[in-house]
């Protein structure tokens, strides 16, 4: 079969637990204590340097970790923030340092066209990449390719170096492995980390001077092939015990913090609230995906699909009230993943409660329409398609071949030597219609570029967001597909080269909900 | 002996003693009637679900088919062990053994590993039988066929087809295990046996047939990926399997992003090379059945929502048009997925079709079959689905009596 099972990997993945000789990854807080969020690594003089090493161990209770290791003068750190303004330089140096894993199992083919980056052989479990999600960032080799970048263990590693358009929107967006058929895996184990550039109090004035905090949601299972409920964790710490040990978010009565917060799970579709006694509080929302909204907007609930950021501010409730910060749960159709309700932290008040760092002030403001992707709601589209997931089971367990198709063409999995399933070149602007016709949710994710939403179901939306990973629920069984209407834009010759969309379920996303585009220069 | 019920010519007696004669002939042969027709009157006629229970004991569920084809539920027979609810779409979990000294319904518990045998008369268990200490189904499902003398259960754990002797009473004794795998390392999805031949699809595309003569399978050589799986590139792969009365032809249905059937000659003793048939008419055909009659071949369109009678020619093996029942009901919203296919009626083309629901409310549909003059049609009942309580997840159902072949 073209698909590699999930019961293969997973077998492979138990073996590897089974190999791994010491730990790699630093240890992992312990429940019930205070949230610390991840070191940061500043940019300096326009440059960020910075070497990662990607390690892998299992822990004590037989969690599988792959972590993203930065030395520091006083000891190793996972995962580091790295934070970057609009037109810096991001000096990247990836090494991969997995050992215990057998070779032998779960290669993949890379492209035969002789398209080579770094190093050669096959992908196995071993190998790794980096993808910077969100990062409208040329596909290029040494930028943010997928499709031909590897790494392999034992060897030198490998140099990024990107450079940060100057109109990139200030927000979040984070870094994570991308090797088809294993991403899985290691972002399962912990391989995510989480990217900010600066500036957003240039536009949103209402967070600056606020502690920020960078939060980061993962998911961990033990065994990777039995079905979720996954194990939730937060900035590392187990999190969604219902009146157990919980991470703690530490802060002042009536303190106001801007919280930037990355869903970095496999498959959590997270609804968030913020609860006092009980109750869901307002939270103003600033940004989604990286992207600043034309207008906070004062919501709830705020859902994040799975790779989704959402950026927002939120007040402490007075002295002697119980707060908590939640996921809810969320329909992902009849044969979607349970996302049930969780808390992800409680929320400790204390006048006492350690500052955070604040967003800078007295920043020079900056207009929206300086950011990439401005005026895209006026552009006329030049072409307009559709596509559409849709799923095929062998049976209730499966094998399951995951399909995104662009309709009139042939139902098929990716493969990594296919030609790319949309050709378009630079310059032009496209309205994609996407359709879920499978019975589970799933999460429509676009290299290189943000798009804009136009409309969910068939009708116009009233905020036209910038996003680049959006939900589209599970089809009913009958009446009409849901759909959202996007607008693409590849007007920006930087996207030039060949990318991919795909579903951000990563069990999806390896099993072949993916296709090429090619952006034609 | 041909029977009739009609009274005999009497003879030319005008005796007493021929008159008394006569008498007592009428009086016995409307006696053998009566008896006759009790009898064919108990003779059950039974719906049975493999219920497949995952977190509580398991079961199976015997419902009485009514004379309309309507469904009513008699009984419940805990089977002792724990299913997964769920596995293979293909795989028929039930077996039914109808000889002249024993009626059965073998089952197999996918989670504890064991095949357990119900009596159709008595609704208890006979006896039960586990293979060897790794031969389970945890992970997909435990597969079933028989032949008078033989069971065969696929373990999709070990990747086994374990070999049992069927006993009296509806026990069973294990034999042995066979290993096997798909040319591209797949597991059993699902068996058919006629006479001393076992036919199997492996889940990755590729087919095998066995000599079952002396009971254990020996490969006969044949092990070989489908025409659709090898053009379409691993996108359709055979799962369900039906053989022919005669034993010509195997049929396959294929997981497939359309309807889409394969037919293999294996008149030569092995497995020919698979000619496919395709349909847009509906999605997915992952479980198939043909009629008592061989002229439909039913297809459950396992990932859609529909039901699909196909023509079939048993002379040539050719499959052509049909129709396609609408949208069955609760699709989306109760159940999932559809899974195996039984008749009501074990002759012709079998009446009404009955096929499994899976999903959170497991039920059954009854769709009704209609031919006439080179045509067909499929509704959906008013009174279908009926909701199978006792199932957390069906996908294997069968009726008894079952299908001559």
């Amino acid at each position: 079969m073209q698909c590699i099972t999930r019961f293969l990997l997973g077998m492979a993945t138990c073996g590897v637990a089974s190999l791994s000789a010491f730990a790699q990854c630093p240890p992992r807080p312990n429940p019930d204590t205070i949230v610390q969020d991840a070191p940061s690594i500043y940019s300096q003089n326009g440059v960020l340097k910075a070497d990662l090493t990607l390690g892998h161990s299992v822990d004590i209770n037989g969690y599988t970790h792959y972590c993203y290791i930065y030395q520091t003068a006083t000891g190793v750190v996972e995962a580091p923030t790295l934070r970057l303004n609009p037109g810096d330089r991001l000096l990247l140096h990836v090494k991969d340092n997995i050992t215990g894993n057998d070779e032998s199992v779960s290669a993949m083919d890379m492209p035969s066209s002789g398209a080579k980056c770094g190093d050669a052989g096959m992908a196995t479990l071993n190998s790794t990449n980096v993808h910077f999600h969100g990062m409208n960032v040329p596909p290029t080799c040494h930028q943010d390719d997928v499709l031909t970048t590897l790494i392999q263990p034992g060897t030198p590693g490998f140099q990024f170096d990107l450079q940060v358009p100057g109109n990139e929107p200030p927000g979040l967006y984070w870094y994570h492995p991308h090797v088809h058929g294993f991403t899985e895996f290691q972002v399962n184990g912990g391989a995510a980390g989480a990217i900010v550039i600066e500036g957003m109090d240039k536009l949103r004035p209402e967070v600056a001077g606020l502690p920020e905090r960078v939060f980061t949601v993962r998911q961990q299972f033990l065994v990777p092939w039995v079905p979720g409920p996954y194990q939730l964790t937060f900035n590392f710490q187990q999190a969604g015990i219902v009146q157990g040990p919980s991470p703690i978010i530490t802060m002042k009565p009536g303190e106001k913090q801007f919280w930037r917060i990355l869903n970095a799970t496999l498959q959590d579709f997270m609804p968030l609230q913020v609860w006092v006694n009980g109750e869901p509080q307002p939270l103003e929302l600033i940004a989604l995906d990286g992207y600043p909204l034309a207008q906070p907007r004062t919501q709830k609930t705020i859902l994040i699909p799975p790779a989704g950021r959402a950026e927002f501010i939120v007040q402490a409730p007075p002295a002697g009230t119980q707060a908590y910060f939640y996921t809810l749960t969320y329909p992902t159709g009849l044969t979607g993943n349970p996302d049930i309700i969780e808390p992800l932290a409680k929320i400790q008040l204390s006048n006492s409660a350690p500052s955070a760092p604040v967003v800078k002030t007295n920043a020079q403001p900056v207009s929206l329409d300086k950011l990439k992707f401005s005026g895209l709601l006026n552009q006329s589209p030049t072409a307009e398609r559709k596509l559409y997931f849709s799923e095929e089971f062998g049976g209730t367990n499966g094998p399951i071949q995951f399909y995104i198709t662009v309709d009139g063409q042939k139902q098929k999995v990716f493969q990594p030597n296919e030609d790319p399933a949309i050709v378009t070149q630079v310059g032009a602007v496209e309205d994609w219609t996407i359709e879920n016709r499978a019975l589970e949710t799933h999460d429509f994710h676009i290299h290189q570029i943000h798009f804009q939403v136009l409309e969910v179901d068939g009708k116009p939306v009233a905020t036209h967001d910038l996003r680049d990973s959006i939900e589209i629920p599970f089809w009913s069984g009958s009446g009409p597909y849901p759909s959202v209407k996007v607008r693409m834009d590849f007007r920006d010759p930087n996207t030039a080269g060949t990318f991919v969309f795909h579903c951000h379920i990563l069990l999806h996303e390896d099993l072949g909900m993916m296709h090429k585009i090619l952006v034609k220069p | 002996m041909a029977l009739s019920c009609s009274p005999v010519e009497p003879e030319k007696l005008s005796t007493a003693e021929s008159m008394r004669k006569q008498f007592l002939r009428i009086a016995a042969l409307v006696w053998i009637c009566m008896s006759l027709t009790a009898a064919f009157a108990a003779t059950p006629h039974y719906l049975i679900t493999n219920d497949d229970v995952v977190f509580f004991p398991t079961s199976v569920t015997f419902y009485t088919v009514e004379a309309n084809g309507l469904l009513t539920l008699s009984g419940q027979v805990f089977t002792g062990g724990f299913g997964i609810s769920g596995g293979y779409f293909g795989q028929s979990r039930l077996a039914v053994l109808n000889s002249s000294t024993d009626q059965c319904v073998y089952t197999s518990e996918a989670f504890s590993g064991d095949i357990v045998g119900v009596s159709v008369n008595t609704l208890e268990v006979g006896g039960s039988a586990f293979g060897s200490e790794t031969d389970t189904g945890a992970s997909n499902g435990i597969g079933l066929a028989l032949n008078s003398q033989y069971l065969y259960a696929s373990f999709t754990d070990p990747n086994a087809i374990g070999t049992f002797q069927i006993q009296p009473g509806c026990s069973l004794t294990f034999i042995s295990d066979t290993s096997v795998v798909g040319l591209q390392g797949g597991f059993v999805t699902a068996m058919a046996v006629h006479g001393t031949t076992l036919v199997v699809t492996y889940g990755d595309g590729s087919i095998e047939s066995f000599n079952i003569a002396n009971g254990p399978p020996v490969s006969n050589g044949d092990k070989q990926n489908s025409t659709a799986f090898l053009k379409s590139r691993g996108a359709a792969y055979p799962n369900g399997v039906d053989i022919t009365e005669d034993g010509h032809f195997a049929i396959f249905g294929d997981t497939a992003t359309s309807e889409n059937v394969e037919v293999s000659d294996m008149s030569s003793g092995r497995l020919g090379k698979t000619v496919v048939y395709s349909s847009g008419a509906a999605i997915n055909s992952s479980n198939l059945m043909l009629s008592p009659n061989e002229a439909l071949l039913y297809v459950s369109n396992t990932q859609g929502d529909q039901i699909t009678a196909a023509f079939f020619d048993k002379n040539t093996g050719k499959v052509s048009g049909g129709c396609t029942s609408n949208k069955l009901k609760g699709y989306g919203t109760s159940w999932a997925f559809l899974g195996s296919l039984a008749v009501a009626n074990p002759n012709g083309s079998g009446g009404a079709v009955y096929v499994a629901e899976f999903g959170p409310e497991s039920s059954i549909g009854i769709v009704q079959v209609s031919v006439s003059a080179g045509t067909c049609s499929l509704a959906e009942r008013a009174k279908s689905p009926v909701l199978d309580p006792n199932s957390s997840g069906l996908l294997s159902i069968s009726t008894f009596p079952p299908r001559s072949f």
